[in-house]
């Protein structure tokens, strides 16, 4: 089913008038396609999914959950982890507290590993964890902690990589056991979080598009990874400066391994690889 | 104006794609998108490997990076690449399409609805379907299609399969393709 873009303003618009959702500035062409998939998911035609659409609220929000899209793993990109692990976080370490906001936080696997590396970095009790989602059956899938096994395999390559190796040190293995975090169940095939984890974290639904932070708190580090390249580069810079008004001082941003602050904000930060720290040296006071 | 190249290639494209690359001249005049399936843990090296024969700039895009001449765009690793209509690039982690991420046929139809007939797709030698549904829709806005030579590929899939499901406008040998992509203005 192909869709126009006289159809995806149809759908934007349909929406808009009925919800405070607004698809307006998603980049075009992954929204278009998440469009196609949900119409021939539905077996619908657009005018009779419109329809339904403005008739049925709980269809509206199934709607809005399987467009945007939600793909985590633990420890996605070891690189960014290490650079959480021997600058980031030992930087905040001094702090009586430390405040982190997972900015569309998925299925939750980003909100574990940070919980674990601040365990292993004795800070977990002195933190906060924020996780926010547009899509509240994922944050539920979050609070639940449990995930596949066999198909995430690549989820203990990821834990070894970041908790056990020493990047400046290659040779060296810490003991790290997995047992003290999750349990796993080869025969249910599942990966089950321990229950000091679970209960950590306090999760709010919440749109970038149009919400004000979900908390009354600043952050000391916000992770918004793979989230925005849904959005188009106004949208971008807009949530680029929700995450800046809220950012304490050399507070600091970390985005998606391809992502990247292109606006004019980008000058108040200092950048390193995908890291943004709000810095003294270019916010004097 | 704006023209574009696109090119999509799984098992058996690599030294083609850094034949093309070795050849293609200096300061070209238009962007080249490369949309190539790899093995998900060659995940480093691959961008580098491909820089080191390229007479042009290889890079893995950052998202909403501004479309340049004269730079060859590669699909960053797990990641569809989209060519969106105000010439940034977007990138995406939905789920793969035909087992792959990227998609080819996600790269092609977008490059396709974003450059109309100013487009030139290329389909390489590779093992499965992905790439046919695009280059059928370079065809339907007009652009030209070219397939390498199925004789020519190490794994004819792809090639075979885009061959019957869009109008092909040449099947060429990668001599005939450098060729081509030299020619261009």
């Amino acid at each position: 089913m192909t869709v126009t873009e006289q159809d995806l303003q149809v759908f934007i618009n349909a929406v808009k008038n009925i919800s405070a959702y607004d698809f307006t500035e998603y980049s075009e062409k992954s929204l278009m396609r998440r469009l196609e998939k949900v119409l021939s998911d539905n077996q619908m035609e657009l005018h009779e999914f419109i329809k339904k659409l403005t008739q049925d609220s709980i269809f509206l929000e199934k709607t809005v959950k399987d467009i945007t899209v939600n793909t985590t793993e633990l420890f996605r990109d070891p690189v960014a982890w290490h650079m959480l692990k021997y600058q980031v976080i030992p930087a905040l370490s001094s702090r009586d507290v430390i405040n982190i906001w997972h900015a569309g936080c998925s299925t939750g696997q980003e909100v574990y590993s940070m919980l674990i590396l601040l365990c292993e970095m004795n800070l977990f009790d002195k933190s906060n964890i924020y996780a926010t989602d547009i899509n509240t059956d994922v944050i539920e899938a979050s609070k639940k902690g449990i995930y596949k096994y066999r198909f995430n395999l690549g989820y203990l390559d990821n834990f070894d990589k970041v908790l056990k190796e020493n990047p400046n040190n290659p040779g060296e293995i810490k003991d790290v056991s997995y047992s003290k975090y999750f349990e796993i169940n080869k025969v249910k095939d599942i990966i089950t979080m321990n229950k000091f984890l679970i209960n950590k974290p306090i999760y709010k639904k919440h749109d970038l598009v149009r919400d004000p932070n979900p908390f009354e708190v600043v952050y000391d580090l916000i992770l918004c990874r793979n989230v925005i390249i849904y959005f188009n580069y106004n949208l971008q810079n807009k949530v680029f400066g929700l995450f800046y008004n809220n950012l304490s001082m050399d507070g600091s941003l970390l985005l998606g391994m391809h992502e990247s602050m292109l606006g004019p904000i980008s000058s108040r930060f200092e950048k390193k690889a995908q890291l943004y720290t709000k810095s003294k040296k270019f916010n004097p006071v | 104006m704006h023209k574009a190249i696109i090119i999509g290639g799984s098992a058996g494209s690599f030294q083609v794609v850094l034949r093309v690359l070795g050849n293609i001249p200096k300061n070209y005049p238009m962007p080249l998108f490369l949309c190539l399936h790899r093995l998900k843990h060659v995940r480093e090296g691959f961008v580098e490997a491909l820089s080191i024969k390229s007479s042009i700039p290889v890079v893995e895009p950052n998202d909403k990076d501004l479309i340049k001449p004269g730079i060859a765009y590669l699909a960053p690793s797990n990641y569809h690449m989209y060519i969106e209509p105000d010439y940034r690039i977007a990138l995406s982690t939905e789920e793969p399409v035909n087992h792959s991420r990227p998609s080819i046929d996600i790269s092609f139809t977008s490059a396709a609805y974003t450059y109309k007939s100013d487009l030139i797709g290329i389909i390489l030698s590779g093992a499965n379907k992905d790439g046919s549904l695009g280059l059928k829709a370079v065809a339907d806005q007009g652009g030209i299609t070219i397939v390498q030579d199925p004789i020519e590929c190490q794994i004819r899939t792809m090639t075979e399969s885009s061959i019957k499901t869009a109008k092909v406008d040449y099947i060429f040998s990668t001599d005939q393709i450098i060729n081509f992509l030299g020619k261009l203005k």
